[in-house]
């Protein structure tokens, strides 16, 4: 196989050159990643190999070379004293004996380091006498190529190896040498006598192909990973949370918010069943400190009130005030967690735990996160209720609470914090967006409504990991604009704070999905971790925490009571209180517009523009891919359309098919490139193409056609006759 | 070209033709076609190339009875019709038949006589009768005139009026034989001649037998259309004064029938066509004189013509 003579010509060195920097790839991470040093002496026997190989040196010889090479290099590496002292080489001898040994009973652990350099020398021979085989026998290296770039790219990914270089270096050769094995394996194939001008016909486009692909490759821009480096992802799934900083986060309750972004997988594991009287939102912890990238807490989770079943939960959440409205409720919870913290609704008074005797807790006075206890070992419950008030806050009396914000300063510092890198135009857009509005409950409204908006996508998958330079917040509202709860809540308490309202940040989990009613009319919910939400929570002096729900297509059954409608009870998306429009002196505008285009022909040609601008790239595109498509199926129709044809006729015993046929062959020969002159007798073209195919096919099927269209005579079974002599040609002019 | 087998009757006229003219295959066949056709060749050609010879030789092939007309310019009506002749004897007129009485009449150097004379000649092709003294004589069949003419160019002629070149079917060159013939012509003529040796290998009644069934041969509508298609483009060329008329595409129509008979066909190819279109068209064109002056000759145009004709290749259904 190998008897192939190695031509020492200009063309075939640069095939093993290229194949050496191959090679020459899978030993350069060895030495960041593996403790293997001296890496040039393993990269010097590869060139060894490979120019012993391309100059045809006989097999004895190169052997002889090549074993004094690894002799020489063992005792380079690990052997003190002259290389002909003979002392060295017993115990060269006796370290190989022990540790044949240990190969034997399989203890890779003690193999020596010598040992282990000389199986790599022979690895390396093996692979020398693979590339020459692969590059001179075969003249195939696409394999070796592509498991290069598999190398190069696990690599890479799984290790602090940088492939940027690499996998340019490699493509480079890997391009190169298929390019040049192609040309010589065509050559082999078709025993083309090998002419300089050939070879410069085929490399010279082939380097300039190269040069065009590489170059364009660096200079295009090249889009940051939206799936993360997934080491920390692969690392995490096994941890079965998301807990490495930046990575994929699994959806469910995870104390660390340090690093926020990247996309959210979906987990629909049971986390608790409630049963409840109205649909509300359940709360597990705040925190108050954003840091840029993500969430943390401003004082130490170990500062904790301890209180009893018994007790009312020392957690405030609004004042007793004609402008809350409350009603007590109270909601029955079966858990699945082993996470021994409770989860509650605002406005939380008092923990039933009738299964758990002896129960107690410990409020985490930073974040409000309540860890439950069995005597005083942390445990988790799996059954309990909770007995909350249900707000219902007035829309009058919140727009009045803004106007007398008296605080204490720790308090507004510690609510309005923002990190000193916020970038300013974060804050120019809070402004614009809240400009015109006076109250705090109109300016966090509006913030709510900008953000519930058409600018911003809810996705969990898509969404960026702010870099190092990057805002967290800053990011979603000016670059990417897709995102999830997350960033939802977190920008906009990012701009409430800019606007000096203070907020926090909320963690729990939505109502969950209803399943049911069940014993007095209460209503079934179950979650799960994908209900896992986080939310806001604004500040209203005198009324005390009032949420807000930023994230587009969720909703926070916070009761607000518009005062002029008589108790009726309102979402937060419902729309603004009237006293509003006043102040928006461009919703007079569009009142006008509304008026003027009321009829549902002109919404009907907006809504198509709307749809047309939404699609007409995709649309040009695709009808452009579609001609194109079009196109070639009719350049290549050389390639099918006889086949096509042969196949039409072939089942045909019909003889009036014979002239639609006969004719159909002379459109295909013209196709094929035998053309025949407008006064070209039949005869004459016959004759002319059987002497082109050197047959007679042709004379004769035309002998039959002229019958039938100058005698006006169709012979019974004609067709059937002169079908294989039809297929014949039609075949030929398959080009 | 595909040859089909040759009729064999007309085979044998060909090649006791060919006993005694050498190299000359082409113009003996389309003498037969013409023959055949029932129509009359125009010969043009310089003398001594053998057109009597060729005639003579034909003539003798088919049994047939020859007659020569020499044309001179004083040659009188009478001398090619015959006279009638005041017998004192008998006390009445008693018509003495000329040469045109004949089966095969070679008229030599038919532009050299009057016009006068020419057209008792050219009548008595068209009608294959004669009128003398008001007595309206029937010509026998077959009834073929070979005419010869020397080129107009030279002196001393009456150039054939279209009218009645119209009424050749075909109008041929013999050609000079090229040098191997030539000294093949010289061999043979040092001994005997060999015209006297030449036995009739037909007889006039196979030969009317054979005008009979060419008359079988079919023409497909599908042919009829691409023979009016070749006439009416040489009528509607750019260098044409005056293209081919109707009776040029009935000519064109029975002498390709002849040609599929000869070769064994009862059906027209639109190669019969082809091959004949250049002598049944080339003597029926008259060029207008810028192109004559531009050098382009009757030939191009038909050449040109049938290159340009698209052939017919499916069947035309009404």
């Amino acid at each position: 196989m190998t008897s192939r003579k190695v031509p020492k010509d200009l063309a075939s060195f640069l095939l093993y050159a290229f194949g050496f920097l191959l090679l020459w790839e899978w030993l350069r991470p060895l030495e960041q990643l593996t403790d293997t040093s001296n890496i040039i002496i393993f990269i010097l026997f590869i060139i060894v190999s490979l120019f012993l190989s391309y100059i045809g040196a006989p097999l004895f010889i190169s052997s002889f070379i090549k074993c004094a090479f690894i002799v020489f290099a063992i005792h380079f590496l690990y052997f003190e004293g002259s290389f002909f002292q003979t002392e060295w080489v017993s115990m060269f001898i006796k370290d190989l004996l022990e540790n044949i040994g240990a190969v034997v009973e399989r203890d890779w652990s003690n193999l020596s380091n010598t040992f282990r350099s000389l199986l790599f020398f022979v690895l390396l021979w093996l692979m020398a006498y693979l590339i020459q085989y692969w590059l001179i026998a075969r003249r195939q290296i696409f394999i070796f190529f592509f498991m290069t770039l598999i190398y190069i790219t696990v690599l890479d990914t799984f290790s602090p190896y940088e492939a940027g270089a690499a996998i340019i270096r490699t493509v480079i050769s890997g391009f190169a040498i298929m390019g040049m094995l192609t040309f010589y394996r065509l050559l082999d194939k078709e025993f083309v006598q090998k002419k300089p001008t050939l070879s410069r016909k085929w490399m010279l486009p082939l380097t300039i192909m190269i040069v065009i692909s590489v170059s364009f490759g660096l200079a295009a821009p090249k889009a940051e990973p939206i799936w993360p480096d997934p080491v920390p992802f692969f690392k995490s799934y096994g941890k079965g949370s998301g807990g490495e900083g930046g990575g994929v986060r699994s959806i469910g309750y995870d104390e660390d918010d340090s690093r926020l972004g990247g996309p959210f997988i979906g987990n629909d594991q049971l986390v608790f069943t409630a049963e409840v009287e109205s649909r509300h939102y359940w709360k597990v912890e705040t925190k108050d400190i954003y840091t840029g990238k993500g969430w943390d807490t401003s004082g130490s989770r170990e500062y904790r009130s301890q209180f009893d079943g018994e007790d009312e939960v020392p957690i405030f959440s609004f004042f007793e005030h004609a402008g809350v409205e409350k009603e007590e409720e109270k909601s029955i919870l079966n858990t699945n967690i082993h996470d021994r913290y409770i989860v509650y609704p605002l406005g939380i008074k008092r923990i039933d735990a009738p299964l758990h005797p002896n129960s107690s807790y410990s409020l985490e006075n930073y974040t409000e996160k309540i860890h439950s206890f069995l005597g005083d070992r942390p445990s988790s419950f799996y059954n309990y209720s909770v007995v909350f008030d249900a707000p219902k806050f007035s829309v009058t009396a919140l727009m009045k609470a803004s106007e007398a914000p008296a605080f204490d300063s720790d308090f507004l510092d510690r609510y309005t914090q923002l990190p000193d890198g916020l970038p300013q135009r974060v804050r120019e857009l809070a402004s614009e967006i809240t400009a015109g509005k006076n109250t705090w409950y109109e300016k966090v409204k509006a913030l709510e409504a900008y953000l519930t908006g058409s600018n911003f996508t809810y996705d969990q998958k898509e969404v960026a990991i702010p870099g190092p330079e990057d805002d967290y917040v800053d990011q979603f509202l000016f670059d990417t604009q897709i995102g999830y709860c997350d960033n939802f809540s977190t920008s906009m308490i990012v701009m409430a704070r800019s606007l000096g309202i203070p907020t926090r940040w909320v963690k729990g989990y939505t109502e969950g999905d209803y399943k049911g009613l069940g014993q007095n009319n209460r209503k079934i919910f179950e979650v799960t971790n994908n209900n896992a939400h986080s939310w806001v929570e604004v500040y209203f002096p005198e009324i005390g925490w009032v949420p807000f729900e930023p994230t587009k297509s969720f909703s926070n059954n916070v009761h607000f009571n518009y005062d002029y409608s008589t108790q009726s009870n309102s979402q937060t998306q419902v729309e603004q209180p009237k006293s509003e429009v006043k102040d928006k002196p461009e919703l007079l505008e569009e009142k006008a517009e509304k008026a003027s285009t009321s009829f549902s022909f002109k919404k009907l040609i907006s809504s198509l523009k709307v749809f047309w601008e939404k699609i007409w790239m995709w649309l040009i595109g695709a009808i452009i891919v579609l001609a194109i498509l079009v196109l070639v199926i009719y350049r290549i129709r050389g390639k099918w359309l006889p086949y096509y044809l042969a196949l039409r006729y072939k089942w045909s015993k019909k003889d009036d098919n014979f002239q639609r046929a006969y004719l159909l062959l002379l459109r295909e020969l013209k196709r094929y490139g035998l053309p025949r002159k407008e006064g070209q007798t039949l005869r004459d073209y016959a004759e002319y193409v059987d002497r082109f195919f050197s047959t007679t096919d042709m004379t004769r099927i035309t002998a039959r056609y002229e019958k039938i269209i100058y005698r006006g005579e169709l012979n019974e079974g004609s067709w059937k006759e002169t079908k294989k002599l039809w297929e014949n040609l039609i075949k030929k002019t398959i080009a | 070209m595909i040859q089909d087998h040759m009729h064999p009757m007309i085979e044998k006229v060909i090649s006791n033709i060919e006993k005694v003219m050498i190299g000359k295959r082409n113009v003996a066949e389309l003498s037969i076609i013409a023959l055949l056709a029932e129509g009359h060749v125009l010969l043009e050609d310089v003398p001594g190339v053998g057109k009597t010879m060729m005639v003579r030789a034909l003539a003798k092939s088919v049994g047939a009875n020859f007659r020569r007309i020499q044309f001179t310019p004083d040659l009188l009506p009478s001398d090619v019709t015959g006279v009638s002749i005041y017998n004192p004897k008998e006390m009445e007129f008693q018509f003495r038949p000329g040469p045109i009485m004949g089966n095969i009449i070679l008229a030599d150097e038919i532009n050299r006589t009057s016009p006068k004379t020419q057209s008792a000649l050219l009548e008595g092709m068209e009608e294959s009768s004669v009128t003398i003294d008001g007595v309206t004589h029937h010509l026998e069949k077959p009834f073929f005139v070979m005419a010869t003419q020397n080129p107009i160019e030279y002196e001393g002629t009456y150039p054939l009026p279209e009218a009645q070149l119209d009424r050749f079917l075909l109008k041929m060159k013999m050609g000079y034989p090229d040098m191997k013939e030539e000294i093949e012509v010289l061999d043979r003529a040092q001994k005997v001649r060999p015209i006297d040796d030449l036995e009739p290998v037909i007889d006039l009644m196979e030969l009317r037998d054979l005008q009979a069934q060419i008359k079988e041969v079919h023409v497909d509508e599908t042919i009829k259309r691409y023979i009016v298609d070749l006439a009416n483009r040489t009528r509607t060329h750019d260098s044409v004064y005056l293209g081919v008329s109707p009776r040029g595409s009935i000519a064109l129509m029975k002498a390709a029938q002849v040609y599929a008979f000869m070769y064994g066909r009862d059906y027209v190819l639109p190669d019969d066509i082809q091959y004949l279109t250049g002598p049944v068209f080339v003597h029926r064109i008259i060029l207008k004189s810028e192109a004559k002056f531009e050098g382009i000759s009757a030939e191009d145009v038909v050449n040109r013509v049938i290159a340009r004709t698209p052939v017919p290749v499916q069947r035309y259904v009404k």
